[in-house]
């Protein structure tokens, strides 16, 4: 019953002779909520276009309920039931904002007005639904981080990857989101979060933490074992994590 | 086939690859700060190539004096078209380059017709220096060998200009970051301009020399823009050394397929390989792959 | 509202129908060249206007096609409607492979590529003795405008048809999604490979169909005008100045400047040239979306007003 969901094995990525992921291995299981933290180029989203295949690992494997998806195309690794938002929004700025979620919801909806129905339950369900007639382009930041989220979850995802979705946001929008990622659990999706800073919201809404520093993990546990571990504070923080407790400023896009 | 006959060949083929090298060279200053490829690059090449055909059948006007005043000319049609046009390119229509093809193979068009209607159709060359010298089992045309070296001695030129300039030092702060070029005060607007009416001369300045070596009309444009993509395409674009490599095999390809098939192959064959080049590695040869 | 529209395209078309019959042959030729250039403006649409991939060198499958049909009449004694049909099947095969190809490149390089393929294909044509080299095929004189005008009619309904399709189907929005941005298009389950071979498949069968009934309107094919890139042009300066990317786009632009087109480029190339390619630049500074978005905004307002008016 609890096979993982996802699990990562030993993978790698070089770029040149910077090593982006050196040997990270993780599980996600069913319904959980993980969140990796690390610093500016710690390798976040490296994983992230590992697992959503828009790029291969130099080594390693990552399985999807049993499967290795690593050869996969990305339009499979979707249908199959991983979703991702991207760090730096991508809308598709000349279509209308529920064509947006729209498209990912193809993958289950034969018909485009079935679509273009199941995307605008969504665009409610994330605050959206006034604006669904409006080109993407004219979103402000906050907006165009919510529809990331809502293209995503138009995919019906098992597994949803979040980039840095509360970097740039205000520290109300950012509990908002932060109430939103529990609740996917509800909803039986599973969420991996790449996390810079907002160590508050984190502590809160993670189950498991995994620390990643210049590619490789250097810890993985409960929040409670993470604040806890003497490494993750010195690499990460330069001191200890009572700190963490306010929120520390967020970084903008870069 | 003998070995002189390939000796030949590649000779000619390397000198005029040096006159591909500078063309491509205008089209890789713009693309650089731009963003832009110039589709109607050729058409600015075949402008002046026939603009010195004209003036030396009427006057007999020397190559030295003809190439400065299409220089100059261009440079101000350059900048004209960059203000009056590109400049006001709609941003939110498309993708920036998407509208930037869209207009520059309009202009390429345009400047087709207009040749036609101040030039006519006919061919055109300019018999100017037609000589050759003889070393061992080589014949050197003059009209190659001034072609080629008056390349090097632009190419050059601009080199030094990019490197020890204002202008050159913004010009490559823009290539390399824009953002940062930006935040350092520099007037990316004039950048833009002055490197579309740079990049425009050039294109006319080898116009000039490639008129030495080549007949043409106002429709052979499109067969350089294409030449010239091909070289920057082989070399990979932004890479100014890929550039001189791209030049010699184009220059190599031009100059064997026109020997061993004829002219009108010779026309298609910078596309051929330009083509099987990108299939294999779409980066071009130097350029750096998965960019 | 929608009833009215249909109505109002079923007469037209029952006019396109029935009327040509009845005119001279000056204005029945006016008539085919409108049909023709734009049933090639809403090819051109698909792939460049829909899936965002600018292509310079359709007029490579008009070409095809085009000498499909005069060799199928001249040396395999076939009907030119056998050889246009031919002509557009082989164009639909060549697609798919070239499709995937030249598919992986983009901007600039799918532009200049295409570009290039038919000046290749022009070479191609000037060589070999199959096609009659640099003098071209001639077909056999005195034949009947009038079946080309029907087949030309046919197939550009079918082409409407596709981009009516296309513009309200999930192909089209999978198509808008990968021109927008192909990565994120491909993490939200769109198969950009095949979905933009599709497009470009009927982008190449449409041209390719036509070509053979030009051949056979013209009565010979030579390399230069089969594979002419004003062709290019003309799709290119019609569909921006109807609106590109839309379904009434090509069709208001090509009814517009079909005749202007014609006239110009056979008695004064320059200005042709000139003022097609300067429409081009001026449009996209002045009108960039075209006429198309312009009208169906006003229409909008007006139903917005309307619908006021009725409360
Ligand atoms: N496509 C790429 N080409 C070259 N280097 C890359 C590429 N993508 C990432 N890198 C490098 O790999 C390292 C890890 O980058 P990554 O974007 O995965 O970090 P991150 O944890 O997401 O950081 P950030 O907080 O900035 O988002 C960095 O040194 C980065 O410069
Ligand atoms: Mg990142």
């Amino acid at each position: 019953m609890s096979a993982p969901l996802l699990e990562i094995e030993n993978v790698s990525r070089a770029f040149g002779g910077v090593r982006a992921l050196d040997g990270v291995s993780l599980r996600v299981n069913q319904g959980e909520i993980l969140c990796i933290i690390g610093p500016n180029g710690a390798g976040k989203t490296t994983l992230f276009n590992i697992i959503s295949g828009v790029m291969r690992p130099s080594s390693g494997d990552v399985r999807f309920q049993g499967e290795s998806i690593v050869r996969w195309p990305p339009q499979r690794i979707a249908a199959a039931g991983i979703a991702r938002t991207y760090q730096i929004a991508r809308p598709f700025v000349r279509l209308c904002v529920r064509d947006n979620v729209a498209v990912g919801a193809l993958v289950r909806e034969r018909t485009l007005e079935r679509a273009r129905c199941a995307a605008q339950e969504i665009l409610e369900s994330v605050g959206l639904a006034a604006l669904a007639d409006r080109p993407a382009g004219t979103l402000t930041l906050t907006q165009r981080k919510r529809l990331e989220v809502a293209r995503a979850l138009a995919l019906r995802p098992k597994l949803l990857l979040l980039d840095e979705v509360m970097a740039g946001l205000t520290p109300t929008e950012i509990d908002a989101m932060g109430d939103f990622i529990e609740q996917l659990q509800e909803r039986g999706i599973a969420a991996i979060g790449g996390v810079e800073h907002v160590m508050r919201v984190v502590m809160r809404i993670s189950h498991r933490i995994v620390v990643l520093d210049f590619g490789k993990k250097i810890a993985d546990g409960t929040p409670a074992e993470i604040a806890a571990d003497p490494r993750v504070g010195e690499a990460y923080f330069g001191t200890s994590l009572d700190g963490a407790g306010a929120s520390s400023p967020t970084k903008g896009q870069s | 086939m003998h070995a002189a006959l390939i000796g030949q060949l590649t000779i000619d083929g390397l000198l005029v690859g040096g006159v591909y090298a500078l063309s491509a060279l205008g089209l890789n200053v713009i693309f650089g700060v731009m963003r832009i490829v110039n589709l109607a690059h050729g058409e600015f090449v075949i402008g002046a190539a026939l603009l010195a055909a004209v003036l030396f059948e009427r006057w007999h006007a020397n190559l030295f004096v003809v190439l400065p005043l299409a220089f100059v000319l261009a440079f101000g049609l350059g900048a004209l078209i960059q203000r009056a046009f590109l400049r006001r390119l709609p941003e939110d229509l498309a993708s920036a380059e998407t509208t930037s093809l869209l207009m520059t193979f309009g202009l390429s068009y345009f400047f087709v017709g207009a040749w036609l209607a101040f030039f006519s159709g006919n061919f055109r060359s300019v018999p100017y220096l037609t000589g050759a010298w003889t070393i061992g089992p080589f014949s050197i045309a003059q009209a190659r060998l001034v072609a080629f070296v008056a390349s090097g001695i632009i190419a050059v030129l601009l080199a030094m200009l990019l490197r020890y300039t204002a202008l050159g030092r913004s010009i490559r702060a823009t290539s390399q970051n824009l953002q940062g070029a930006l935040a350092c005060g520099v007037d990316v607007e004039r950048v833009r301009t002055l490197s579309f009416a740079l990049g425009t001369a050039i294109a006319a300045a080898s116009g000039c020399l490639l008129i030495l070596i080549f007949t043409v009309n106002p429709e052979t444009g499109a067969n350089v823009t294409l030449a010239s993509f091909a070289v920057i395409a082989l070399g990979g674009l932004g890479n100014y050394a890929g550039t001189l490599v791209g030049a010699a095999v184009i220059g190599l390809a031009v100059s064997f397929t026109g020997y061993f098939a004829t002219a009108q192959v010779a026309q298609a064959a910078p596309y051929v390989l330009f083509i099987l080049v990108l299939l294999v590695r779409p980066a071009g040869i130097l350029g750096k792959s998965g960019a | 509202m929608r009833g009215r529209a249909l109505i109002a395209f079923i007469i037209v078309v029952t006019i396109l129908a029935l009327v040509p019959p009845f005119l001279n042959g000056y204005a029945r030729s006016l008539l085919y060249i409108t049909v023709l250039y734009v049933a090639l403006a809403y090819a051109w649409n698909v792939i460049s206007g829909y899936a965002g991939y600018l292509s310079f060198g359709q007029v490579t499958f008009f070409g095809l096609g085009a000498y499909t049909t005069a060799i199928s009449v001249v040396r395999g004694h076939l009907p030119w409607w056998e050889g246009a049909l031919l002509g557009g099947l082989i164009s639909a095969a060549l697609a798919v492979p070239l499709g995937y190809l030249m598919l992986r490149l983009r901007g600039a390089f799918f532009a200049l590529g295409m570009l290039g393929l038919a000046q290749t294909l022009q070479v191609v044509a000037n060589s070999w003795q199959l096609t009659g080299g640099g003098a071209g095929l001639f077909l056999p004189p005195g034949s009947n405008a009038l079946p080309v005008y029907y087949w030309t009619l046919v197939i550009g309904l079918l082409t409407f048809a596709a981009t009516l399709f296309i513009d309200r189907s999930a192909f089209g929005l999978r198509l808008q999604a990968l021109r927008e941005d192909e990565q994120v298009a491909s993490t939200l389950g769109v198969h950009v490979t095949t979905t933009k071979v599709w497009a470009f498949v009927i982008s190449a069968i449409v041209p390719g169909l036509l070509g053979g009934g030009y051949a056979w309107y013209l009565t010979y094919v030579e390399p230069v005008s089969a594979f002419a890139t004003r062709f290019d042009l003309q799709a290119v300066a019609m569909t921006i100045l109807g609106g590109i990317g839309t379904v009434w786009g090509p069709l208001i632009g090509g009814v517009l400047m079909s005749q202007v087109s014609e006239m110009l480029a056979a008695q004064y190339p320059q200005a042709y040239l000139m003022s097609f390619g300067g429409l081009v630049v001026v449009l996209l500074v002045f009108l960039p979306r075209g006429i198309a978005p312009a009208v169906s905004a006003a229409l909008a307002r007006r139903r917005a007003r309307g619908a006021q008016g009725h409360q």
